[in-house]
């Protein structure tokens, strides 16, 4: 598995196969586990309807995702997404390889533990709002746009080390805000352009991700670089 | 020797899928009003749908991503969800128009009238769908579909004044009683008969079903550079066929029957009945296109198991899709509707359609995540952007040439 | 908010593309001169198609170049446009001064319809080889080719 990766364009809706090269799903979401250290950490695909419905926008998402729960509340459960282990992740590329076969896979996260970790989607934190001093020198209507995923070398495999913020506009999926080699020069210039306002913010004591009022506080010590080059 | 046969059969079965009912009805409609004026969109739509599906084969062949796993990956899932629904609207249009011609064109043989074939063709292609191999759908389909070169002997048959046809390929020889306006219609109805979206559906994922691997790379760019161009001839000689016998005649085409008269004029009965059997195969085969582009959108974009090369049980939800879709298209096709003007639907909303699938595709033919080395070279990024503006202005254009010409009518 | 501002945006636009659309293919013609003419010349046009379809149709079978079912298809699918045709002008309304012009065109269709009948009943009978039919497709062809111009 590559080193380093950005989530939301090069692992969400991603397609997901097993050992065998058949099709498992989509994923549709990411499960970030709160680490005791506070870091987040990548601990599963999420797949099916109820992980795909929310990422449809705050308003049309949550209707579309309460309705699905409404026709599905006489099966238990029935409104919580499957979810495939990052320990079974092999490789991310064009698709996400599995090490196991897919066959019984898909079932959702049994928690029995009261104690159980705190866990967040990632579609819940894109888009949250960033709020900064103005020495930061984020833009004014910065979003929460990507989170960079790492590998590290302790217990918890990777995490989320990096966050890349700015004024959300078309084409963040594209990819040309991410790399500067690629196009049609025109399109990718245009993106580019689109997405000067870019930064990446490194995880630090300064970034605080505050899941409880919805946004993402960045403190003046930031270590902030631009996203390309 | 078994590598160049690979070749010769793709090559073939790409003339023959080339054409469907689109091209077949727009290019006789288009050669009997505009003459060959219009001949130039068809060789613009042509190149248009090389480029692109050259470009949706390699990553099929390098990554194993069919063309919505990519819609998906560049749009996200709200705005990708819009472009399934849109895709899947056209395809849908276009599955019950092929249905409707192959209905049409047994019922020029058997003058059984085409609303009562209707059950039985739908039966029909959902069995081949849920039992024929992959392959054998494609050469079969594709080889037969090949009997539509009795359009280009009928042409050679009738011996027209070459010259002549040849000076009315200048746009400027437009008809003087036909509008500019009901001349763009048509360019842009023909545009979109050349490129409609199902084709790069289909290839890519068929490219997935035959397990292409980059080694393949070279069979496939053969079958799209030498295939796609010579079935754009067979449908220019569609349209060169309808110009020379209908339109001195002032007829307009509104039936399959009024296609093949030109051919029965120059060939005869037996002329006629090959290319009777060229509209069967070409419209079956597209059928079968069409039907399975439904269910690989539909599964890429939700990301269940897919395809034929795995056993129908292991796809299930797959093949429970295609059973829907066959049912529907019977059922609106029940209701008495003329396939031909859903024909001319659905290539005008193919056009509309059109930027929704190309411009992801374009943008991961640059992705090194994808394609490594493969990756598009300069000249193929020309020619996708050039295409891509062409595609929007003619998405564009669509809507208000609908209204302004009430479907090609003024 | 802004994006609720941008969604109501974008769903007046989408609305107000369907609404020109429909109306785009709803449209009532106004009784007046010049749109019936047009009307007019269009059903003159169309029927010269379907005759000369039929006469196509015929001539081919005479000179056994096509099967039976091909050509009665090909003959009764014209003599159904020819009815909508005919319908089509049957239901617009005459503006003041076309009287004489509507009552002329009336008959005209009739004579284009009931030689294509005509065909169709052959073709159905395996009668391809009959000079009269011919003649008078050809005709109601030529009739229709001059009425082209008068409106």
């Amino acid at each position: 598995m590559r080193d380093s990766y950005d989530a939301a364009l090069h692992l969400l809706d991603r397609q997901v196969l097993d050992c065998d090269e058949r099709l498992v799903c989509k994923v549709d979401d990411v499960e970030l586990t709160v680490a005791a250290d506070g870091s987040l950490v990548p601990t599963g695909l999420l797949a099916g309807l109820p992980a795909l419905l929310p990422r449809f926008g705050p308003r049309l998402g949550a209707v579309m995702a309460r309705t699905h729960a409404s026709v599905h509340d006489v099966v238990a459960g029935g409104d919580a997404p499957d979810v495939v282990e990052m320990d079974l992740v092999d490789e991310i590329a064009s698709a996400v390889h599995l090490t196991v076969p897919g066959a019984g896979l898909l079932r959702p996260r049994e928690e029995v533990d009261a104690a159980a970790p705190e866990r967040v989607r990632l579609g819940q934190l894109l888009g949250m709002p960033v709020t900064a001093p103005p020495e930061v020198g984020l833009h004014r209507s910065s979003r929460l746009l990507d989170v960079r995923i790492t590998r590290v070398a302790d217990g918890r495999g990777s995490v989320v080390d990096a966050l890349v913020v700015g004024p959300g506009r078309p084409g963040a999926l594209l990819g040309y805000d991410r790399r500067s080699e690629s196009g049609p020069w025109l399109l990718a210039d245009a993106v580019r352009w689109l997405h000067r306002h870019a930064r990446v913010v490194e995880v630090g004591p300064e970034v605080e991700v505050d899941r409880d009022r919805g946004e993402v506080r960045v403190g003046p010590g930031a270590s902030v670089s631009p996203l390309l080059g | 020797m078994k590598r160049y046969f690979a070749v010769l059969l793709g090559v073939l079965t790409a003339i023959g899928g080339f054409v469907d009912i689109g091209d077949l009805v727009t290019n006789a409609q288009v050669g009997a009003r505009f003459g060959l004026s219009l001949a130039w969109v068809v060789v613009v739509g042509v190149i248009g749908i090389c480029v692109f599906a050259e470009m949706s084969g390699r990553i099929a062949a390098v990554s194993g991503r069919a063309t919505f796993d990519l819609v998906r990956e560049r749009l996200g899932p709200r705005m990708g969800f819009l472009n399934l629904v849109g895709s899947m609207l056209v395809t849908l249009l276009t599955f019950i128009a092929e249905i409707g011609g192959i209905a049409l064109a047994l019922q020029l043989v058997s003058s059984v009238n085409h609303v009562l074939l209707v059950p039985f063709v739908a039966a029909l292609v959902w069995i081949v769908l849920w039992r024929a191999k992959f392959s054998a759908i494609e050469n079969v389909l594709g080889l037969l579909g090949l009997t539509l070169i009795g359009f280009a002997v009928a042409l050679w048959q009738l011996g027209p004044d070459w010259g002549e046809l040849a000076a009315g390929l200048s746009p400027a020889e437009k008809p003087g009683a036909e509008s500019w306006a009901a001349y763009a219609y048509f360019a842009v109805a023909l545009f979109g008969a050349a490129m409609t979206p199902y084709e790069v559906f289909f290839f890519s994922s068929g490219g997935v079903e035959e397990r292409w691997t980059p080694k393949d790379l070279g069979v496939m760019r053969a079958n799209v550079l030498i295939g796609f161009p010579l079935g754009g001839l067979l449908s220019i000689s569609i349209a060169a066929c309808a110009t020379v016998v209908l339109m001195p005649e002032g007829i307009a085409v509104e039936t399959l029957g009024q296609v093949g008269l030109p051919v029965a004029v120059a060939l005869g009965k037996v002329g006629l009945a090959v290319v009777v059997l060229g509209f069967f195969a070409a419209t079956f085969g597209a059928a079968c296109e069409t039907g399975l582009s439904t269910g690989y959108s539909l599964a890429q974009y939700f990301g269940f198991q897919w395809g034929k090369y795995v056993r129908t049980r292991e796809a299930a939800g797959f093949h429970v899709i295609l059973l829907v879709v066959t049912v529907l298209a019977a059922g609106v096709l029940l209701t008495g509707v003329d396939p031909i003007m859903v024909t001319e639907m659905s290539v005008i909303f193919s056009a509309v359609a059109l930027p929704l699938t190309y411009f992801p595709i374009l943008v991961v033919a640059n992705d090194p995540d994808y394609l490594g080395e493969h990756r598009n070279g300069r000249f193929a990024n020309l020619l996708g952007m050039v295409y891509l503006v062409i595609i929007v202005v003619a998405a564009l254009a669509a809507v208000p040439l609908i209204i302004a010409t009430s479907m090609g009518q003024g | 908010m802004m994006s609720a501002w941008r969604t109501t945006a974008v769903v007046v636009c989408f609305l107000a593309w369907v609404l020109a659309v429909a109306s785009g293919c709803s449209l009532v013609g106004q009784p007046d001169v010049a749109a019936w003419d047009q009307k007019a010349r269009q059903a003159v046009t169309d029927a010269a198609s379907e005759v000369a379809t039929a006469r196509l149709a015929v001539e081919t079978a005479r000179d056994d170049r096509t099967w039976s079912s091909y050509t009665t298809v090909v003959v009764a699918q014209a003599e159904e446009a020819m009815g909508t045709v005919q319908d089509d002008v049957s239901r617009l309304q005459v503006p003041p001064g076309r009287a004489q012009d509507a009552d002329d065109l009336e008959a005209l269709l009739d004579a284009a319809s009931s030689a294509v009948q005509d065909a169709r009943q052959h073709a159905v009978a395996g009668e391809h080889d009959d000079r009269d039919l011919l003649d008078r497709l050809d005709r109601v062809g030529e009739r229709l080719t001059r009425a082209e111009t008068r409106w």
